[in-house]
């Protein structure tokens, strides 16, 4: 469980983690796709979007960008939203940079850790999000203002309050498996 | 451990098709519903009775899956249904814009000690958006549902790497796909053991940041135990020298010409609903009986 690999590496810790961060994604998106944010189209409220920052964080942005792209596809196709391939690359992308982070993060416990993750989290909330809220601009033929106002603006604040809230209790719970585990 | 969909072999036209164009033929359809952003009843209706053909031509037992049934109809009809009955969400711009006369005009209810009320509307186009919308999503939901139980899950990372992905990325949907339930289950004893402990779910106690806090001991112990098994699988795979050299899979898997019907089919079909955006129809659509209900 350690965070020393090189950051873009693809080997069986990534495999296995991207598929885990994936399934966990897809498992608590369906769970949670029946609680609508307010005003928001199709975006759903999704407090599984900070076990994807979480993946992100703790094993790279190819883990990230992975449990985001197929956890989304699958959350969706769970729930018989059918596929959306701008929400997924949304998502993966929702994932991926926070995996950026990962070399600067030590100790998952300590206050300046855990302001990275939260930090890089609202980046690729930011990023992901918007790309997904834009491109519907093509794929569902809203216009500008309501892919900012009707749907980037509530999937940015509701996915950034479940980050600050439950990413630092991941990465609290998280250190001490690591500690326990020794790896 | 791991615990496996609920797949039974069976002697069927569904299962003797290679998964690989089944899985094209679902991809062609969810694509065909979900992105060519089609609504006309008309032309999602024939989809839907073709996708409900090939779920009872899969044969599979009612007691395998009920549960997941009564999961999708009430997502479906109570969540997206009345979603779209009561504000059209997730709907073209037609209905969203919507300035229809109204089928249903509840009371106004004031709210105790605020100067907000409400008023409940229902549309012509919202009513008739809400079964639209049932449909789509039941055509999809009916297309995807016996994947699970009609699908050996040995032959789902073979599968992946025969339509082009690269091994590591094959077996990263393999494991995806094989830990949904495993998750799903563990999530539900977590439930379960949270709720022996007096641990409220339902509870609608506090504001957002307070409910979003409660979820934790539910999300917390299920991620967590999902790393640690994953250390597990990490050594097994290690230990039989996962990624050193190019994989080779027990299971191989040779397309037939039912197959090549199947995907022809499917590809067929998403062509057609692209080319009918393209040519500017397949907007949403209100038969005329549905105005007169209104007056």
């Amino acid at each position: 469980m350690d965070n020393q690999s090189g950051l873009w590496s693809f080997s069986t810790r990534q495999v296995v983690y991207g598929a885990i961060g994936a399934a966990l994604y897809g498992v608590f998106s369906w769970i949670t796709n029946v609680i609508p944010l307010p005003a928001a189209g199709n975006v759903t409220f999704r407090p599984a979007v900070a076990v994807l920052i979480f993946f992100g964080i703790a094993y790279g942005p190819w883990v990230g960008l992975i449990a985001g792209l197929v956890g989304n596809t699958l959350g969706d196709g769970l729930s018989g939203w059918g596929f959306f391939w701008n929400w997924s690359v949304g998502n993966g992308l929702m994932g991926m940079i926070p995996g950026l982070a990962m070399a600067m993060i030590q100790d998952y416990r300590s206050g300046r850790s855990i302001g990275i993750g939260i930090g890089w989290g609202a980046l690729g909330i930011a990023v992901g999000m918007l790309f997904a809220s834009l491109t519907e601009m093509f794929v569902g033929g809203i216009d500008l203002s309501t892919a900012l106002v009707g749907y980037f603006t509530p999937a940015f604040i509701g996915n950034l309050v479940v980050t600050a809230v439950l990413l630092p209790i991941l990465m609290v719970a998280f250190a001490g498996v690591t500690s326990r585990r020794g790896r | 451990m791991l615990v496996a969909w609920k797949y039974r072999p069976r002697d069927t036209f569904i299962q003797r098709l290679d998964p690989r164009a089944r899985l094209t033929f679902l991809a062609c359809i969810i694509l065909a519903v979900s992105d060519a952003q089609v609504w006309d009843i008309r032309l999602l209706l024939p989809l839907f009775i073709l996708t409900m053909v090939l779920y009872l031509m899969a044969r599979i037992e009612w007691r395998d899956v009920w549960r997941a049934w009564a999961f999708i109809l009430f997502l479906v009809i109570f969540i997206v249904g009345i979603n779209g009955l009561l504000a059209g969400r997730g709907g073209p711009t037609a209905v969203l814009q919507d300035q229809s006369a109204a089928l249903y005009k509840s009371p106004t209810l004031h709210i105790p000690f605020t100067p907000w009320s409400i008023t409940l509307t229902i549309t012509v186009v919202r009513s008739f958006f809400a079964i639209t919308q049932i449909v789509r999503m039941l055509t999809m939901a009916i297309l995807a549902i016996p994947i699970p139980y009609t699908m050996d899950p040995s032959i789902y990372g073979v599968t992946f790497r025969r339509m082009g992905l690269p091994d590591k990325a094959s077996f990263t949907m393999d494991l995806a796909f094989r830990f949904i339930p495993t998750l799903g289950r563990d999530f539900m004893i977590t439930v379960d053991a949270q709720r022996a402990r007096g641990y409220e779910l339902e509870s609608a106690k506090g504001g957002v940041i307070s409910r979003l806090r409660r979820l934790a001991p539910l999300i917390v112990p299920v991620t967590m135990s999902a790393i640690v098994t994953g250390e597990e699988v990490i050594d097994a795979m290690d230990l039989r020298a996962f990624g050193a050299r190019q994989r080779t899979w027990t299971r191989q898997l040779h397309l037939e010409i039912k197959d090549y019907l199947f995907i022809a089919l499917g590809v067929a079909i998403l062509a057609f609903f692209i080319a009918v955006r393209v040519l500017g129809y397949g907007e949403f659509w209100v038969p005329e009986f549905w105005y007169q209900l209104a007056q």
